[in-house]
């Protein structure tokens, strides 16, 4: 037997996971600090973790162009991953924002909600950089597991309760597919590394008609699939988001949902490039299942949140498209959309989390009549979201789709984008009947109730200004996120 | 003979299986899923994965069973009434017959006749099972298995936060 | 040369942002009216700066370039704007008619809340429209069509007590996007062509460059284009979509002047023309678009003869004036379509402030006697000549243009495009006949409501009879500049059968350069043997003027002569007379027909696709017959076991589809 911890060191890297690293740190940190503080004293413990947050992100920064691999190719911190870190930065950055009052408001100022959000962050950046089945599985699991306790954070709360629970029984059914799936992969290839698999799948002569490789994908694929909320492992969304503490459900909606999209290209895209006809043919259906049904369904909502769920099914749909397109100009297109999705749906539970009031039964359409008139910063900045939810220029929403829509026509998907439009335009239902009830209704209540927030404003105004910015003047960004392909 | 004995085992497992949806007292029904479990373990054996087997018994027979069955005994659940959880039944069934179908074809056509990788029946053989799972845990696998710690601290951190009494 | 383009939409994004955020803390009207004003009259400038330079100008297509947008790999999007001679136009109509309807809402807004509102969105407009006619590419025009839209949806609301005023507003916005989605179809497709013959562009002038590659009179171009049609139809109230149109007379009067009429409502026809191109290469198109005007013409003109509100009327007469331009892209005379476009929003503009200036004195006479009649209801009205004397002749003369009166704007252009109807290679004599019809019932209806506004015996309540005043300077002044353009406007295009003094058709000449490569490409035009048969055009020409004739005659005779008649006829059709005053049950039949299934499936979705299709599958189809009603209390069925046997079943349709499939 060689020596054992030679060859480990050899392997190890700290640079290729020094983001997530710095912030398990902060998270551990964090953890020490909150039992020194008396309780219901969160406001040190939130600032700490914003800059645990500022601080990983220039380190990832710092990383572009520079790509570092390490543990036994386990894991690899390239652009593509930097890109996704960011994402998820971003969302927990502004989720952490417009945390604090709103915790205080619900009577649960618990310390321990930041280093849940570092840890869903770090478990997020495995699977944007891991190489290996086994980084993503495990990094989906500290995801998953952080985000099961927070979705149940309002222990007192039914709902939250609700949303809790279904959640994880829900979640573990997922993996156990998608562990199913790993194992038949690796029962055909023999590794569990995402470069590997490609190899060996490629060496087979006639591996698209061997049934082991294909429901090892499927199944593989499907773990993913539910945690980006599509059609039809769609189910739990709407129940969870609903439930879960507002700015968790904003949270959720964007930067996890960033990184399964992350680790799903990443696999798909190397390891099973050699399946893509069947594959794209799968996402195509599902693509317009899940664009479709989550278009629909949001038309019959009457509780905001509850619609923005749905809605945010309908966008992983239109997400989806890039991955049939299956070229870099639909990789890169989601890339970029996850970003504007994570700008414009944060801010818009932003906006909810202020005009909410102590147990948010009023966040229904009749709840925002006249907001438009009464708070006029609140509605002009929701009026933005949701024209960028929309898809109308020049908001980011609507360069997000184009360039998603611009790679599958480049593949010759002519009716998958006119479907896309014509779900869009199906969307504006839903979006503009808030829009109704902000500025064409007689004001019902005074919303004498709402505190503007600092920091609430402060993640209301960076999402504002990422929708615009990414709207008005993409190109840099754009670049960079084609920069991040593989 | 090995045949013999693995038909026997599964017999046995599929059986168990079943009453544990079947029982009506969640004590036997825990019970028959400490049996599965054994019988799964047995399996393990028969794979060449002695390690395995011995963590099966360990954790899922062992701490996982007791686990449950405190919980059933400090909740005090006592057996299901007959009405509840029939439903759904007929589509269970329907689905577990297409699920067995698909499953079969897939077993049936996969083209894995030998073991792939490096792990094989020899290495095994003359490094034992333990060393080997022991050596690709700190070697190739040493970040998942560093991230598995993160993972039982935030599991641990959401299981107090979850069942403290008080804010 | 051309850089400072960017200027012109610049200014009123200016002027909308400082109303809007500020307005309401100047809250002096005078200001904020000014500011956005002045915008606009800004941009006004630079338009004519440009204009006349283009005119001297041997190189006649410019485009300023801003800076990138988007460029994703296989495509560069450019904030750029494009200026030809239709752009120019265009320009030249959107920034002078829109300085006039400042100007005059400044007056007829007076003492409304939210003012500022008012002007904000106003000059948001401006921006957006300014952004559609000078973009360069097809999404920076995308831009300013959607930003017109909401605009158009912003201003139709604003009286949004008003119940029928928001539910007009929303009407509005979803018809138009209907057109929307078939824009971004059409674009879709046209991108997706083009890129497959290894172009990927969206840039109009790459576009007309490459038109090219596609096969002309292909499936593909007819697809594409009949697309565009659509987006054009739902932006241009045209059958089937034109039922938003009437509904926006919801919005202040200045608004339906400056967006219904002059406008926005013109983007269809812009955009038609702006790839003329591509419908050039597809006769079935053109034939589709050359019918549905002039079915739109017809018919909307029958619905106008009912119409009381005096905005309503006016409202059916602009979609049936659409549809003749319509009539006009879809036989292949672009020029003379942008040419009546250009008069109609003089003597449509100058109709709706006159219209507007009545409302506004009735509304003054009403509010002093404490009644509350509706000011819009010309029953009401009747002698106002009197009163309003300056309002009285605009108006009158605006009729005269739009009836078509020889020497007045709209005898050019409406003649110009019946001559082509008539003549082209595209046209066809069943679209001449329809049109020389829907021409006599323009006649009729438009002195219809000039008899019964400014006529006759004054119906008003007795109480409010002498309080109406005639309009301030800023509502007079831009209606006597209208109708002075809606009189003398036409002579820049004057055909060629009788222009005597050989001035030449001057807008025909200027447009050539946009339109004349793809008429001589597919062969549109007036054929050789009808192009100097001078005798036949004057003998046409005649012919429409007379049944003009005929059409004012008959309101003559019907509204101020024989004042029985129209009961008399109401009481003899009286199925008829419900039908048109009903808008022919359109309103209602697209209910029946489209919204309410919609509604429905969302329900269904919602509610049934959880209780039936879910919990089917689970308790099997006989459980749900029994279980309906109490299953029905879980809206979202949000059984656990139910989400995961829907992804159990998810799992194995998708696995067993691959390893059976």
């Amino acid at each position: 037997m060689e020596n054992l911890a030679q060859i480990a060191m050899e392997s190890v890297n700290f640079q290729a996971i020094m983001p997530s690293l710095v912030l398990c740190c902060f998270g551990m940190v964090l953890l020490l600090v909150s039992v020194f503080l008396e309780r219901g004293r969160t406001a040190p413990i939130c600032w700490l973790s914003i800059i645990g947050l500022v601080v990983t992100g220039i380190i990832s920064i710092n990383g572009w162009n520079d790509p570092q691999a390490g543990f036994a190719g386990g894991v690899v911190l390239d652009n593509f991953a930097t890109f996704f870190n960011l994402t998820c930065l971003i969302a927990a950055g502004l989720t952490i924002l417009m945390s604090d009052s709103y915790l205080h408001r619900e009577g649960y100022p618990v310390a321990e909600y930041y280093p849940l959000i570092l840890f869903t962050t770090a478990g997020a950046m495995w699977m944007a950089s891991g190489t290996d089945l086994m980084t993503i599985f495990l990094g989906l699991e500290v995801l998953s597991v952080s985000l099961y306790v927070l979705a149940g954070f309002f222990r007192g709360q039914l709902r939250s309760n609700e949303a809790g629970l279904k959640y994880f029984f829900l979640g573990a059914f997922s993996t156990g597919f998608m562990l199913y799936g790993v194992a038949l992969l690796y029962g055909v290839t023999g590794t569990t590394k995402v470069a590997g698999i490609a190899e060996a799948i490629r060496l087979m002569p006639d591996a698209s008609s061997n049934p082991m490789i294909i429901a090892g994908a499927i199944l593989l694929s499907i773990g993913f699939l539910f945690k980006i909320g599509a059609a039809p492992f769609h189910m739990w969304t709407p129940d969870v988001y609903q439930g879960a503490p507002t700015p968790i459900t904003a949270f959720m909606s964007a930067g996890p949902k960033a990184a399964a999209f992350a680790a799903f290209m990443r696999v798909t895209y190397i390891s099973l490039d050699s399946l893509q006809v069947d594959m794209s043919a799968m996402f195509w259906v599902l693509a317009v299942l899940t664009m479709t049904i989550g278009n629909f369904v949001a038309i019959a909502q009457k509780d905001v949140k509850r619609m923005l769920a749905f809605s945010s099914i309908s966008h992983a749909g239109y997400a989806l498209v890039g991955m049939v397109a299956w070229n870099e100009v639909g990789f890169s297109g989601i890339l970029f959309y996850m970003l504007v999705y994570t700008f414009m749906n944060i801010g818009a539970f932003a906006v909810l989390v202020l005009i909410g009031k102590q147990g948010e039964d009023n966040l229904t359409l009749d709840g925002m009549a006249g907001l438009g008139y009464k708070r006029p910063f609140l509605g002009v900045a929701m009026a933005i979201f949701l024209f960028s939810l929309m898809g109308l220029p020049p908001t980011a929403g609507f360069t997000g789709k184009f360039f998603i829509f611009a790679g599958a026509l480049k593949a010759g998907y002519v009716w998958l984008a006119i479907l896309g439009v014509l779900n869009s335009a199906v969307s504006l239902y839903y979006y503009l009947r808030v829009m109704v009830y902000m500025y064409f209704r007689d004001p019902v209540e005074d919303f004498s109730w709402v505190k503007m927030e600092m920091a609430t404003i402060v993640s209301i105004l960076i999402a504002i200004a990422g929708v615009l910015y990414l709207g008005v003047l993409p190109g840099p960004v754009m670049e960079l996120a084609k920069l991040s392909i593989f | 003979m090995e045949a013999m004995l693995f038909y026997l085992v599964a017999l046995v497992s599929v059986i168990s299986a079943f009453f544990v949806t079947k029982c009506r007292n969640p004590i036997n029904s825990a019970l028959c899923l400490v049996t599965t479990f054994l019988c799964l373990a047995v399996f393990y054996v028969m794979l060449q994965a002695p390690f395995m087997a011995a963590i099966q018994i360990m954790v899922y027979a062992g701490a996982i069973m007791v686990l449950i069955i405190f919980v059933i005994m400090l909740l005090n659940i006592g057996s299901v009434g007959k009405s509840r959880y029939t439903h759904g039944v007929a589509g269970a069934i329907v689905l577990s017959f297409l699920s067995f179908i698909v499953a079969a074809k897939f077993i049936a056509g996969g083209t894995v006749s030998k073991a792939v990788g490096d792990i094989s029946a020899e290495v095994v053989q003359s490094y034992g099972h333990t060393e080997l799972i022991g050596k690709a845990m700190f070697t190739e696998f040493l970040l998942p298995f560093e991230i598995a710690s993160i993972l039982l601290l935030v599991a641990i951190v959401g299981a107090v936060i979850l069942s403290k009494r008080k804010v | 040369m051309y850089s400072n383009l960017w200027l012109i939409p610049f200014f009123p994004l200016v002027g909308s942002i400082i109303n809007g955020l500020f307005g309401k803390k100047i809250k002096n009207e005078k200001v904020i009216g000014g500011i956005a004003t002045i915008a606009i009259f800004l941009s006004f400038l630079v338009s004519c700066q440009n204009f006349f330079r283009l005119l001297g100008d041997t190189e006649k297509v410019h485009q300023q370039i801003l800076g990138s947008w988007m460029s994703i790999g296989i495509l560069n999007v450019e904030w750029g704007f494009l200026l030809d001679p239709l752009s120019a136009l265009m320009i030249m109509v959107v920034t002078g008619v829109g300085s006039l309807i400042h100007l005059y809402s400044i007056g007829y807004m007076h003492g409304e809340t939210g003012f500022y509102r008012f002007f904000s969105y106003l000059n948001l407009f401006c921006f957006s429209m300014l952004m559609l006619v000078l973009g360069n590419n097809a999404l920076v025009m995308f831009i300013g069509w959607e930003g017109v839209g909401l605009c158009s949806y912003l201003l139709i609301g604003y009286y949004f007590e008003k119940k029928s005023a928001g539910d007009a507003a929303k009407k509005a916005f979803v018809v138009n996007r209907i057109g929307d989605f078939g824009f971004l179809c059409g674009l879709f497709t046209l991108f997706w062509a083009l890129g497959s013959k290894g172009v990927w562009t969206l840039n109009f002038v790459e576009i007309s460059e490459n038109a090219h590659l596609l096969q002309s009179g292909g499936l593909l171009v007819t697809v594409v284009t009949l697309c565009f049609f659509l987006g054009a139809t739902g932006k241009s109230a045209q059958i089937p979509l034109y039922t938003w149109l009437p509904d926006a007379m919801e919005g202040p009067t200045p608004v339906s002047a400056l967006i219904h009429a002059a406008t926005m409502v013109t983007a269809g026809i812009y955009m038609i023309a702006r790839m003329n191109i591509l419908f050039a290469m597809s006769p079935t198109t053109m034939m589709v678009i050359a019918f549905v005007g002039a079915a739109t013409a017809l018919f909307a003109a029958s619905i106008g003869f009912a119409q009381n509100d005096i905005k309503r009327v006016l409202a059916y007469s602009t979609v049936s004036q659409l549809g003749f331009m319509f009539m006009a892209m879809g036989v292949g005379a672009f020029t003379a379509g942008i040419f009546h476009l250009m008069t109609h929003a003089f003597f449509k503009a100058c109709l709706f402030l006159g219209s507007g200036s009545v409302i506004h004195g009735m509304h003054h006479a009403y509010h002093h006697a404490h009644l509350h009649d509706d000011p819009q209801d010309m029953r009401n009205m009747g002698g106002l000549r009197k009163f309003m004397p300056i309002t009285w002749i605009t108006y009158l003369l605006s009729c005269l243009a739009i009836a078509g009166m020889p020497f007045f704007a709209g005898f050019f252009s409406k003649d110009e495009i019946l001559w082509w109807t008539f003549a082209s290679t595209r046209g066809s004599y069943l679209v001449w006949i329809i049109g020389t019809i829907a021409a006599c019932m323009t006649a009729f209806y438009m002195f219809r409501s000039l008899y019964m506004t400014f006529h006759g015996e004054q119906r008003t309540d007795v109480r409010a009879k002498d309080h109406i005043p005639e309009s301030p300077w800023v509502i007079t002044l831009p209606l006597i500049i209208l109708a002075g353009l809606a009189t003398i406007a036409g002579f820049i295009g004057i055909p060629h059968a009788i222009d005597v003094a050989h001035v030449g058709n001057g807008i025909a000449s200027f447009l050539d350069p946009v339109f004349g490569q793809a008429q001589q490409l597919h062969n549109i035009g007036i054929p050789e043997d009808l192009a100097h048969n001078v005798g036949l055009e004057i003998g046409l020409m005649c012919m429409s003027v007379v049944i003009g004739l005929i059409g004012i005659g008959g309101a003559y005779y019907m509204y101020m002569k024989k004042q029985e008649l129209p009961a008399k006829f109401t009481g003899a059709f009286p199925g008829l007379h419900k039908a048109v005053f009903n808008k022919w049950y359109i309103d209602e039949l697209y209910d029946f027909l489209f919204v309410n299934p919609c509604k429905k499936i969302g329900t269904f979705l919602w509610k049934g696709f959880d209780v039936c299709v879910v919990d089917g599958v689970v308790n099997g189809i006989g459980w749900v017959v029994k279980g309906l009603a109490s299953g029905l209390r879980y809206t979202q069925s949000g059984f656990l076991h139910n989400y995961a046997m829907i992804m159990v079943v998810g799992v194995v349709v998708i696995v067993g589809y691959y390893i059976f499939g």
